[in-house]
């Protein structure tokens, strides 16, 4: 027994080992493919979740591989993580950065730098299902949201209104808002985009109540129809004094940032320039997000907006 | 006694909800998520100095940064061979044929034919669902978390298995890593580590070893003496005992060992992603994020079919026959010349794929994932669109009747209050010692500023434990006195142990809405497996005798249930309520996803926001605590009861 054992575990190691070797030497496919011309390094791009972002982010992708760069595409969380990683040298570039300035412990290290706005504009905001706006028209003006907290109770909110909160990593002052507004509201961390497209759906479908939070761009916004006009607006917006501006204000709208990598800010090819010129409108994004949402590949979504936009692509390659 | 012991009980609730009443929303602790007490202020401040430091200082530079240096070049190293393109290349070093033809060969070679062509049909599975390259990469990790951890598992185990001092020293920190919640350690991991394979890895070893150390250790402990005591007696020295009687003998059970650590790795997989690990994780946590329950399904299922490939192909190897016959000449020849064909046949399947395209990157049109998804898509929408009514009444009904109250007795009752309580229901069930330690364990989380989330997920624990229980318990005892009922739930059971909870919550959260509740259900349908398996196991193992005595007395089969079967498996009752809470606990926490609040949501908060990095540091521990309260309670009311 003992001795076919090892016999046995003789023929698995000369096998193994054969195999490896075979592999190591034999003529591949990998030496005839690959190799892409160009004057252009390897890059990684910070891929994160939502829809827009990846929009942005596999659009830079596609042309910067049309144009002999070599990408990677890491999916990652938004924020800290993401910054680290271009610390550590495994993440080069994020397209989309909505932390207003929360990355600069890393600035200031020369870790990440910021290479400028992208040209989409993010707006936040609360706002009520479409249906509630159309029926108790003043719903959307923040001081009369009392009147209505009635409406927005459930098994979860104590007895107050529920106010849904955007998802973790997002620039939330909801907190702030209720106290500084005394609504009789209580706020529950929604913790996903996931959830907040639960409750805006249903809420919408069957005519229930909802305030949550939401942001532009967002493909939601093209699944309900009119939820621009939930939009509750807060009094003031003022956010040039931040202390001041702690919770009676509302949200600003914040351009969205490209960061870079030092490695990505020192090197200089075709792929910096692609990232220094990258700017597009919030409908650009909002049509290739559409296209991803409708069941198109992020690739295949990418390039029929390239095909279709040819002299934006070029404005970004400086011809 | 007992009786007084219930009575005693009974007072103090009694009193705690009139002290709740009386008190009612003073001293609460309760803090705005967005505001930081000077300690979680001071616990992110350090953290952030830690960010920075991690090109300057000693320890880093000299310690941590090589350690993640070299097991992100170990896994690199093994992503290179199968996963990913290879150095200036456009395909892995071996193609997706060539890991086939390996795979199948080395199945071959360590059991036998059948379990090769599983594996073989599990990987295939895995392709046509669209997830090769993911597949891979988590195969990758795991082989590498798995061989790191058996290197340290494996050695310490023997070491703790022949030493009573070692085993004492190493016992608490095992005990420890079973009830933590893994969402809990891999955000300290990811500070210190960064975010990548390496952390990934890190985080798997620390789920992983402590599982191959216990059962290399046990199985050195259980070893028959005698054989041993003989070798000794005919002066061998200790090395030789151990490698020439001991070892051998506890071969069997150290690779079972080998595959429950392979099974704690394969279970990681998920929550690897949220620490940037390449893998199967990704789609699962991107569908959850976009809310593409098919998407996520899909992934999912390729989680069951790796976790079935490792475990089938490795626990093959740890139950292979023993058979007395020696094998003759000829059966020896046969098995190695198949195995020569097998191995010849793996060769020229890792040539093909490193000559032919269609043998090295998985042909896209070979795919039935647009179906699947698009099966489980329409289940689900047509599930929400009829049950939603159900669910929601279900949700109200619960949330009003036992959360609600629940939440306002553990949370708006003064801290003072609920702590007393804590320590005499401690006192009453478990003794004076660990009435002690769950003083000192309840004012540690009071003291961090946290009390108030803890006790927001303390009520979401109870509740979810309290159902499982009832359903678990149930389940059980059906599974334990039919054996057709087992031959049912097996393979459910197991398919639900290997699903990540990830898959369902966004289910869940279509059924129950972003709410507290979609936390405690996900919760019960992860911990339901456990209690059912353990509960029916202490159900079978009642003495037969004492059924038939009671049938022959002319029980009912509800009297034998309540009377019989029940009382006698009490203790493994109450450690399969004890298994359930933890696991309860461990997946409640990621509610923070979809609603639930608590200390799940900090934990999860403090990941990417810098401002409350410290409190979601502070919220992981206090989750921990929260486990270690409880677990020593259960188990030291177990250890009484016996």
């Amino acid at each position: 027994m003992k001795a076919l054992f090892t016999r046995r575990s003789a023929v698995v190691y000369v096998g193994v080992a054969a195999a490896l070797i075979l592999s190591g030497c034999s003529s591949s496919v990998n030496d005839s493919a690959g190799e892409a011309a160009g004057d252009c390094g390897s890059y990684a791009i910070a891929m994160h979740a939502w829809n827009g972002y990846t929009a942005s982010a596999q659009v830079v992708a596609e042309v910067a591989k049309a144009n002999g760069c070599t990408i990677t595409q890491t999916t990652l969380d938004e924020g800290p993580t993401t910054y680290d990683a271009m610390e550590a040298g495994t993440i080069d570039l994020i397209i989309e950065d909505w932390g207003g300035g929360r990355w600069q412990e890393w600035s200031d290290r020369g870790a990440v730098i910021d290479s400028g706005e992208n040209g989409n504009v993010g707006l936040i905001g609360m706002y009520v299902a479409p249906w509630m706006a159309e029926k108790y028209p003043d719903i959307v003006d923040s001081k009369n949201l009392n009147k209505y907290a009635d409406l927005f109770k459930t098994a979860d909110s104590g007895g107050k209104g529920a106010w849904f909160e955007g998802p973790a990593g997002y620039t939330t002052i909801g907190e702030k808002m209720v106290g500084a507004n005394k609504l009789n509201f209580k706020v529950i961390f929604s913790g996903s985009e996931a959830a907040l497209i639960d409750g805006f759906t249903k809420a919408e479908a069957n005519k229930t109540a909802f305030i949550g939070y939401a942001w532009q761009p967002w493909t939601l916004f093209a699944k309900i129809p009119n939820l621009e006009s939930g939009h509750v607006i807060f009094p003031a917006n003022d956010w040039s004094d931040a202390a001041a501006a702690s919770g009676l204000t509302d949200y600003p709208s914040t351009p969205l940032m490209k960061l870079v990598s030092k490695k990505l800010n020192e090197a200089n090819d075709v792929f910096t320039t692609i990232v220094k010129n990258f700017s597009w409108t919030n409908d650009d994004q909002n049509g290739v997000a559409a296209d991803i949402e409708g069941g198109m590949t992020p690739e295949a979504a990418a390039q029929k907006w390239i095909d279709a936009n040819p002299d934006k692509v070029k404005a970004w390659l400086g011809k | 006694m007992p009786i007084r012991k219930s009575y005693l009980l009974i007072a103090c609730v009694t009193l705690w909800i009139a002290l709740g009443r009386i008190l009612h929303g003073k001293d609460t602790l309760q803090l705005d998520t967005y505001e930081n007490t000077a300690f979680t202020a001071f616990v992110g401040d350090k953290a952030l100095d830690l960010r920075g430091n991690r090109t300057e200082s000693a320890a880093f530079v000299y310690f941590f940064n090589p350690i993640r240096t070299f097991i992100d070049g170990f896994v690199q190293f093994i992503r290179d061979l199968i996963a990913v393109p290879a150095q200036n290349s456009v395909i892995p070093v071996i193609g997706w044929l060539g890991v086939v033809g390996l795979v199948a060969f080395l199945v071959f070679a360590t059991s036998q034919w059948k379990t090769a062509l599983l594996a073989v049909t599990l990987l295939l599975a895995c392709g046509a669902l669209g997830m090769w390259q993911f597949t891979m990469d988590s195969i990758a990790l795991t082989l590498a978390a798995v061989l790191l951890s058996l290197s340290i598992g494996i050695p310490l185990g023997i070491w703790a298995g022949l030493s009573d001092r070692v085993l004492k020293i190493v016992q608490p920190f095992l005990d420890l890593a079973q009830i933590m919640p893994t969402l809990v350690y891999i955000a300290p991991i990811a500070l210190v580590f960064m975010i990548g394979a390496a952390s990934a890895t890190i985080a798997t070893m620390i789920y992983s070893i402590p599982i191959s150390i216990r059962i290399t250790s046990h199985a050195i402990r259980t070893l028959n003496q005698s054989p041993v005591e003989a070798a000794q007696s005919m002066g061998s020295t200790g090395k030789q005992t151990l490698r020439k009687v001991q070892l051998p003998m506890a071969k069997q059970m150290i690779v079972l060992g080998i595959n429950q650590t392979v099974m704690a790795a394969v279970s990681f997989v998920v929550i690897a992603a949220l620490i940037g690990a390449p893998g199967l994780g990704l789609p699962v946590i991107s569908a959850l994020i976009i809310r593409n329950v098919g998407e996520g399904f899909v992934a999912g299922f390729a989680v069951v079919f790796l976790a079935i490939l490792m475990d089938r192909s490795t626990s093959a190897a740890a139950h292979k026959k023993q058979s007395f016959i020696p094998p003759t000449a000829k059966d020896i020849k046969r098995k190695r010349i198949s195995l020569l064909i097998a191995g010849a046949l793996a060769i020229v399947s890792v040539f093909v794929s490193r000559t032919m395209l269609w043998a090295a990157v998985w042909p896209k049109e070979i795919t039935i994932a647009p179906q699947i998804e698009k099966i489980t898509n329409d289940a689900t929408a047509w599930i929400l669109d009829n049950l939603y009514i159900f669910t929601v009444g279900f949700k109200d009904l619960v949330s009003y009747s036992i959360l609600n109250p629940l939440e306002v007795q553990l949370s708006a009752s003064p801290w003072y209050v609920t702590v007393g309580m804590i320590v005499a229901l401690a006192v009453i069930i478990a003794g004076v010692r660990t009435a002690i330690l769950a003083f000192a364990l309840a004012m540690a989380i009071v003291l961090s500023g946290l009390w108030y989330e803890a006790m927001l997920t303390l009520t979401q624990t109870i509740v979810g434990t309290i159902l499982t229980m009832i359903i678990g318990i149930a389940l059980g005892i059906w599974t334990g006195r039919n054996d057709r009922a087992e031959k049912i739930m097996r393979p459910i059971l197991d398919a639900g142990q290997t699903l990540p909870a990830f898959v369902y919550l966004v289910p869940m959260l279509g059924l129950f809405g972003p709410t507290r509740f979609t936390a405690i259900v996900t919760g019960i349908v992860y911990s339901i497996p456990v209690v059912v398996k353990i509960v029916s196991a202490g159900i079978r193992a009642v003495p037969h005798s004492l059924v038939e005595a009671a049938t022959a007395a002319g029980s009912t089969n509800r009297q034998i249930i309540t009377k019989v079967q029940l009382p006698a498996a009490k203790k493994t009752i109450l450690l399969a309520t004890n298994q359930g809470l933890i696991y309860v606990l461990a997946v409640v926490v990621i509610g923070g996803f979809v609603g639930a609040g608590g200390l799940g949501y900090l934990v999860i908060v403090g990941n990417s926001k810098p401002e409350l990095q410290g409190k979601g540091l502070i919220a992981g521990a206090a989750i921990l605590l929260l486990g270690i309260i409880f677990d020593r309670i259960m188990q030291a009311s177990a250890r009484r009861s016996s």
